[in-house]
Formats: C-alpha cells, sequence, structure tokens
C-alpha cells in the first residue's frame, strides 16, 4: 500500500532575557570593545563568560573583572557542513582562555587558511596565543567578536 | 551505598535499526514494549510503571511521553519521563523497584530520524545567550574533546583509530546486516567521518524487576544490578578539562562501591563510542586502564573480542547509532551479556559486566551500571 508521511516546518520566534549579567557582558562588547567575567568571592575564580552564581559555590559573583582581550587556545574542532543561521563553512570555533579568567570563552576563529586541514590544526594547536578581535559594526552578540592567532 | 533492594533485568529488547515507513512513531513504541514485555515472559498487567526517555526535538512532539501513554500501557498506570539522557530512565526505574514500592518497571527508549537535521535539534541544548552563535551539536563537542585529549595524550590519534577498527570488527561478527553497512557520520576536525556512523532510528526497552518477583516467576536468568553511579559535569565546554571524565570517574567509584568489585572482576564491558575518544576516556575513568596504558592495551588485544576485557563486543555506537537511545542500549546489551542471550556476540561465561552510558555536550552526563549473574551475597 501506499506510505504517507507529513511534513511539518515550525517557525517559533523566542525572545530570551538575557537577564543583567550578560547584558552587561555584550553590552561592553558593543559599545567598548571590551571583555569582562565575573569573580567568585569565595573561590576566586573569574567566571568567563560571566554568571551571576558560581555552579561550584552556589554563591552570587561579586565583581566584574575585565579580561583579555589576548588569551590561550584551551580547544578548537574544524567544521565543513553548513549549519542553519550560521555562517558558510567551513570554519573554525573553539574555546580561548582570556588572560585574566579561569574558564574558557568559546567563539570562533578567523584569518587561517582552512583549506588544508592539518596545517591549520598546527597553527590552532592548543595553548597558542590568540588576540580577541571585534566586527566594526557590533549588535552585542556573539558574533560581534572572534579570535585570531597573536 | 547498596539498594535495599535488588533490582534485576529479567527482559530486554534491543531494536538496532528501524528501517521502512510501515510503521509511525507511536506504533515503534507499541512494538518496542510488547517486545521487552515477551522476552521477560510477563504481560502489561504486571507491570507497575513505567519510566521512558526521549529527545522531544528528535521527536517532534512537545514533551512526547504525553503520546507514549497510550503506547506503552501508561494509561491509568504510573509512567515518567527522563529527557535528560535514555540512561536515566533504567536510573530512575531501578530506584522505583529498589525503594519497595514497585515489583517492576517498563523501561523504554526511542530515537528517530525524522528531524531534517539531528543536529541542528542538538543546537537547541546550547544555551541561547552565550553559544547558540556556535555550529555546537553533540558531534562538535566530541571534536573539541577530541582535540583536548589528542594534545593531552600523545598518539592519541592512533588510539582512536584502533578503537574504530576494535568496534567495527566487532560490529561485523555481532550484527553482520549492520556493521560497515551505516553511512558515515560527519567529519569534525580531528574526529574522521569514518569514526563515527549516521544516526539511524532505533529503540530499546528493559524489563526490571524486584528479588521478590523473580523468585516468585522463577525467572531464570536475570541480571542482577550490583551497583550504579551516575553525575554530572558543568554546562559549559569552556568551564572543563575536556581531556579528563571526572563525573564518569564519580559515576564509576560509586557503582564499584555499591557492587564490592572492581575493574579486575569485570568480564565484559559496554562504552558509548560516540567518538573513540570518548571511549579512551571511559578506560581511564571506568579504571580499565590508565591512559599511559591505552596503547599497549589496544595493541595486545585486551579489549578485544578473546581478549581479557572485550569492549563493546556489540560493536559498539559505531555499529549502530540510534542517537538518543545509545546509552540504554549499553546497559541493555550488558544485561543481555550476562543472561547469556547476547547471541553471535555473546562473552562465553560472562558472569560480570559493565555498562556505560555518556550522553550529552561532551559527555556532559555520565553513567555507569554493573550487572551479574548473580545476585549480591
Amino acid at each position: 500500500m501506499e506510505l504517507l508521511g507529513r511534513q511539518e516546518v515550525w517557525n517559533i520566534t523566542y525572545d530570551h532575557a538575557l537577564g543583567e549579567t550578560a547584558s552587561f557582558f555584550f553590552g561592553q562588547i558593543r559599545d567598548n570593545k571590551r571583555l569582562f567575567g565575573r569573580r567568585c568571592a569565595k573561590s576566586n575564580r573569574v567566571l568567563v563568560p560571566p554568571r551571576a552564581f558560581s555552579d561550584e559555590t552556589l554563591l552570587p559573583t561579586t565583581e566584574w573583572v575585565e579580561v583579555g582581550p589576548a588569551g590561550k587556545i584551551e580547544a578548537f574542532t574544524m567544521v565543513y557542513e553548513a549549519f542553519n543561521n550560521l555562517p558558510d563553512p567551513p570554519y573554525a570555533f573553539g574555546y580561548v582562555l582570556l588572560d585574566g579568567a579561569d574558564t574558557a570563552l568559546g567563539g570562533y576563529f578567523k584569518g587561517i587558511d582552512l583549506s588544508d586541514p592539518d596545517a591549520a590544526a598546527a597553527k590552532l594547536a592548543i595553548g597558542t596565543r590568540v588576540m580577541t578581535k571585534f566586527r566594526e559594526v557590533r549588535k552585542g552578540d556573539a558574533l560581534d567578536f572572534w579570535f585570531e592567532i597573536a | 551505598m547498596p539498594l535495599k533492594i535488588q533490582p534485576a533485568v529479567i527482559g530486554c529488547v534491543i531494536r538496532p535499526v528501524i528501517t521502512g515507513r510501515d510503521r509511525s512513531l507511536e506504533e515503534i513504541m507499541y512494538d518496542t514494549a510488547q517486545l521487552a514485555l515477551a522476552d521477560a515472559g510477563i504481560t502489561i498487567d504486571d507491570i507497575d510503571g513505567i519510566v521512558v526517555a526521549s529527545n522531544d526535538q528528535f521527536d517532534g512532539r512537545a514533551i512526547s511521553v504525553m503520546m507514549a501513554s497510550s503506547a506503552l500501557g501508561g494509561v491509568d498506570r504510573d509512567i515518567l519521563s527522563t529527557p535528560s539522557a535514555s540512561e536515566h530512565a533504567f536510573v530512575l526505574g531501578a530506584l522505583r523497584v529498589a525503594s519497595g514500592q514497585y515489583r517492576t518497571q517498563l523501561i523504554v527508549s526511542w530515537s528517530p530520524t525524522e528531524a531534517s537535521s539531528l543536529s541542528e535539534a542538538q543546537r537547541l541544548g546550547a544555551d541561547p545567550y552565550y553559544h547558540r552563535a556556535l555550529p555546537l551539536d553533540e558531534l562538535s563537542s566530541h571534536a573539541l574533546q577530541a582535540a583536548a585529549l589528542e594534545h593531552a595524550v600523545p598518539g592519541a590519534r592512533a588510539m582512536a583509530q584502533a578503537v574504530v577498527a576494535k568496534n567495527r570488527r566487532h560490529g561485523e561478527a555481532a550484527y553482520p546486516g549492520l556493521a560497515g553497512q551505516g553511512a558515515r557520520g560527519n567529519a569534525r576536525w580531528p574526529i574522521a567521518a569514518d569514526m563515527t556512523t549516521a544516526p539511524v532510528t532505533g529503540a530499546v526497552g528493559i524489563i526490571l524487576a524486584s528479588p521478590e518477583f523473580v523468585r516468585e516467576r522463577g525467572v531464570a536468568a536475570p541480571a542482577w544490578l550490583r551497583g550504579m553511579g551516575w553525575a554530572t559535569e558543568a554546562a559549559f565546554l569552556g568551564d572543563r578539562d575536556l581531556a579528563t571524565a571526572p563525573a564518569l570517574a564519580e559515576a564509576a567509584r560509586q557503582a564499584y562501591a555499591d557492587a564490592g568489585v572492581t575493574a579486575a572482576d569485570i568480564d565484559v564491558a559496554e562504552i558509548v563510542d560516540a567518538s573513540p575518544y570518548a571511549e579512551l576516556l571511559a578506560y581511564e575513568a571506568l579504571s580499565l586502564a590508565p591512559r599511559s596504558e591505552w596503547a599497549a592495551r589496544l595493541a595486545d588485544g585486551s579489549f578485544g573480542a578473546g581478549g581479557r576485557l572485550p569492549v563493546n563486543l556489540s560493536g559498539g555506537v559505531l555499529t549502530y547509532n540510534p542517537v538518543f537511545c545509545t546509552g540504554l542500549i549499553r546497559i541493555a546489551e550488558i544485561a543481555n551479556q550476562v543472561r547469556g542471550r547476547a547471541g553471535t556476540h555473546q562473552k562465553p561465561g560472562a558472569k560480570l559486566g559493565i555498562a556505560q552510558a555518556g550522553s550529552g555536550f561532551a559527555m556532559q552526563y555520565q553513567a555507569a551500571v554493573i550487572l551479574g549473574k548473580e545476585a549480591r551475597a
């Protein structure tokens, strides 16, 4: 017998509240090209991206601490397929421990030829120093910044 | 602390790959539950409670337990859902039997491939504040972990390739119709396309019972739950040392302590090899081999069929990859091993096995389950 299917496309728009902490973080990126973390007074860890509370101590973080813009690569990968609403592949992304931070910030790596993955991987080796770069026109989101080899 | 009432697995069904479009997802759930009940030799009237695990984004249904209730016998019966991970359904079901309030539990998990992209569905797991703008699906997270492990352990790529070769050999013996025939997965450096397998539709069902029920029904070969542990890592990958698996180490510590055994007592293991690097990390966290011995143990065949401790005789996720239920499937594979029902990939005389289940970004959720042929003394 003929087996039928039913294709559905849902298009729901979410308007997520970022809260004060993430709003300050992205506001500083948008307006001043500066990066900040939040310090936990008990553990002294500087959390980047900033959190209103530490998931280790469960205490509210107490202090804004400027971090970066330089840092070192903690993890990376290269992606070859397209995702919805993201830049065209290939691209590299990963995590960077910004100077003064205790946790790493996710972002894209740019300025590297990805056509030869092994050569690109050598340039992106964990521990490599990088510098945060900022988009000319910034909107206050995670695409406002990226990392380049220092 | 060991459970006061020791549950046993008395029935299992693994449906590694469900092809065709002659059954809807609800009908697949129904079939899976009926097959699990038949394997246990009981009917739905014997079931006191049901725990299901599924991924709403994969299913295309909000709170998909709502549709599962009818298919699984949940109408006018206790049914709960653990959308966090398939293995969590086993944990919850086992705890419910151990509470003494239930004699039996039906555990079912499924993972369809009806969404246009499971990767896009997985991206909804990333927070919308800092990480949603990154291509962060589960494979990307495994690749970030793989890169971290390659940095920490020289030669890790060759070890990962050895894991792939081992699991492919096992898969060809265990599921000859499947192994090597599945489409390769996507590549994310340093994970090569031949290190993963494309998602398929699959399902798994397990029946848990109390010792009293086992005794009353004269169940011949149950798999007794000797110990289990579970733990969770930080949600933000940048907070973690991706070259380690501390949550799994903690889960394993709990499981071994409950069981009163060590890794040296284990006969057979199943590990979620969502990437071969994840399997390597599990060797260490489960105390099967420290990283300094990974290469040697893989080279001498310790983890192969016929080795001292075969790992993934089923062929693992590399052989069949119904993404969301791969954790619960590892538990079912070990249950079948100690029940002597693992078919062509049965390890002769297997008495004690450990199943590791990891899920989420870079294995955020970790669980270890030890099942034995004998009940604890």
